[in-house]
């Protein structure tokens, strides 16, 4: 149909009223660009909205990969939790059956789900089996997630959930948290140590993470001071020394983290 | 100027009716967000389209820095975070964008769902939907090893375990992700490839395939 033989097109006998829209023409309008305009307003506010949140939480670094470090708690990322708490169900050879059979069939009653759910009804009341199970599996799923993730937290040391803010209960000194994140001394040996050994909790700039923020900790703490906290730890969140022995290694974190100071 | 281009162009090659096919099929009012607001759930679809397309703008500009080698991966995204202009915001778009792609997908697909719009003619298109499904969270799985954390060391370890207890083809599979006894080099390498070529490729034609079965099949009528 050209524009041209097509009433709704015409502007010459435009109402004086405003028609509603039923009255204007049935609903229908072309894709490009009347609905993909409308289409548009949607996703431009998706999108800015995404972008706000992009710029209001900021994505991290742990530390570097390190093969021979077992005791890593691992955890999947937060869509595969209900997957890997699933799996936590089947202890010994069950494993075969959570890892793979149920996998297996939840996949292929997903794909033949039409011809599963044969019948020409849509209306979700009116198909009650198909509704209620796909219910049941958000439900579960989420539990699972939420389950998943409660686990996860205390496993790597309950108080610690709440990222940098919260977990600073418990430090002997009061952090300010400085303007200047730039760190200090970096020559010195002590700054290897921290990266290697401390900065997978408290961040490689010290911005902290699992463990508190350390930026400024040299206005507030000493050497002298620090290698004590250091050595005892925060038991068990922190382990003694964080997992170091060798006691001059220690003065050496300590001796550096007394020259962050921050403003 | 831009008349005289394009009508030399569409004497050639008669472009004119492709395009307005997509600009002139008529989209029916019930999943039209101006005439009632609940239908912004048929929008989801989409949604999910346009941040999928962010995601692979993003990932072009970070692969950019980006190097696929244990020795240097951490540390070009440690330079894309604090060093490159932008790079933060870029990494957060991609790395926010990965779980929300995972999130407007399972929206999507529970807007299908339920309104039953999977069922005949649409079957194969459903088909080709949960098998973009699964392309999505294979794009989240392989994306989360290439920033080689500890976190996604990890990560990457324990999922190739489970791969491992797959009957029979368990440690080929197993084999075929790690590409060694452990997670090392090869294995990144191979998640990079994975997840900028392999991956895209199948989204791309999948999403190719999703478009075009709408267009033959139409949208489900209303309620």
């Amino acid at each position: 149909m050209s524009s041209s033989e097509d009433p709704r097109e015409k502007l010459s006998d435009a109402p004086r009223h405003r028609r509603t829209y039923r009255e204007l023409h049935d609903g229908r309008e072309p894709f490009f660009p009347n609905f993909l305009l409308k289409e548009w307003i949607i996703g431009a506010m998706f999108i800015v909205g995404f972008l706000i949140w992009v710029l209001l939480n900021k994505v991290g670094l742990g530390s570097i990969a390190n093969p021979n470090d077992s005791s890593y708690i691992p955890v999947p990322d937060w869509y595969f939790l209900f997957l890997y708490q699933a799996l936590k169900y089947y202890p010994g050879n069950g494993e075969v059956f959570g890892a793979f059979l149920v996998p297996v069939i939840v996949t292929l009653l997903l794909i033949f789900l039409p011809w599963i759910d044969w019948s020409k009804n849509r209306r979700p009341f009116k198909r009650p089996l198909a509704t209620a199970s796909m219910v049941l599996v958000i439900i579960m799923m989420s539990w699972l997630t939420a389950e998943a993730w409660a686990q996860h937290q205390a496993e790597v040391g309950g108080s610690a959930a709440g990222g940098s803010s919260s977990s600073t209960s418990g430090l002997p000194f009061a952090v300010q948290h400085p303007t200047s994140t730039a760190l200090m001394a970096t020559s010195m040996p002590g700054y290897q140590l921290f990266e290697n050994t401390c900065a997978g909790c408290h961040g490689q700039n010290l911005e902290g993470s699992v463990g508190p923020e350390l930026r400024g900790i040299g206005n507030v703490a000493s050497s002298s001071q620090l290698l004590p906290v250091i050595t005892k730890g925060f038991p068990p969140n922190m382990p003694p020394g964080g997992g170091l022995t060798n006691k001059s290694q220690l003065q050496q974190i300590a001796d550096w983290l007394s020259q962050q100071k921050q403003k | 100027m831009i008349k005289r281009t394009y009508d030399w162009i569409d004497e050639r090659l008669n472009i004119t009716p492709l395009w307005r096919d997509i600009a002139d099929h008529e989209v029916p009012a019930h999943v039209n967000p101006a005439t009632k607001m609940s239908a912004f759930v048929y929008c989801f679809g989409g949604l999910t389209f346009l941040i999928i397309v962010t995601q692979i703008l993003s990932g072009m500009f970070l692969s950019m820095y980006y190097v696929p080698d244990i020795n240097n991966a951490y540390y070009s995204v440690q330079y894309i975070t604090n060093q490159v202009l932008l790079g933060n915001v870029v990494r957060g778009m991609h790395f926010w964008g990965a779980s929300l792609t995972i999130i407007m997908v399972f929206l999507h697909m529970l807007r299908v769902f339920f309104t039953g719009a999977y069922k005949a003619p649409r079957e194969l298109n459903w088909v080709v939907g949960v098998l973009l499904f699964f392309i999505v969270l294979a794009f989240g799985f392989t994306g989360y090893l290439l920033p080689w954390d500890q976190k996604a060391y990890w990560a990457t370890s324990v999922g190739a375990q489970i791969a491992e207890q797959v009957p029979i083809l368990g440690p080929y599979i197993r084999l075929l992700l790690v590409g060694g006894s452990t997670v090392g080099a090869l294995t990144l390498t191979r998640f990079f490839a994975i997840h900028v070529f392999f991956l895209p490729a199948a989204l791309l034609v999948l999403l190719g395939a999703h478009f075009l079965m709408i267009r033959k099949a139409g949208i489900a009528g209303p309620m």
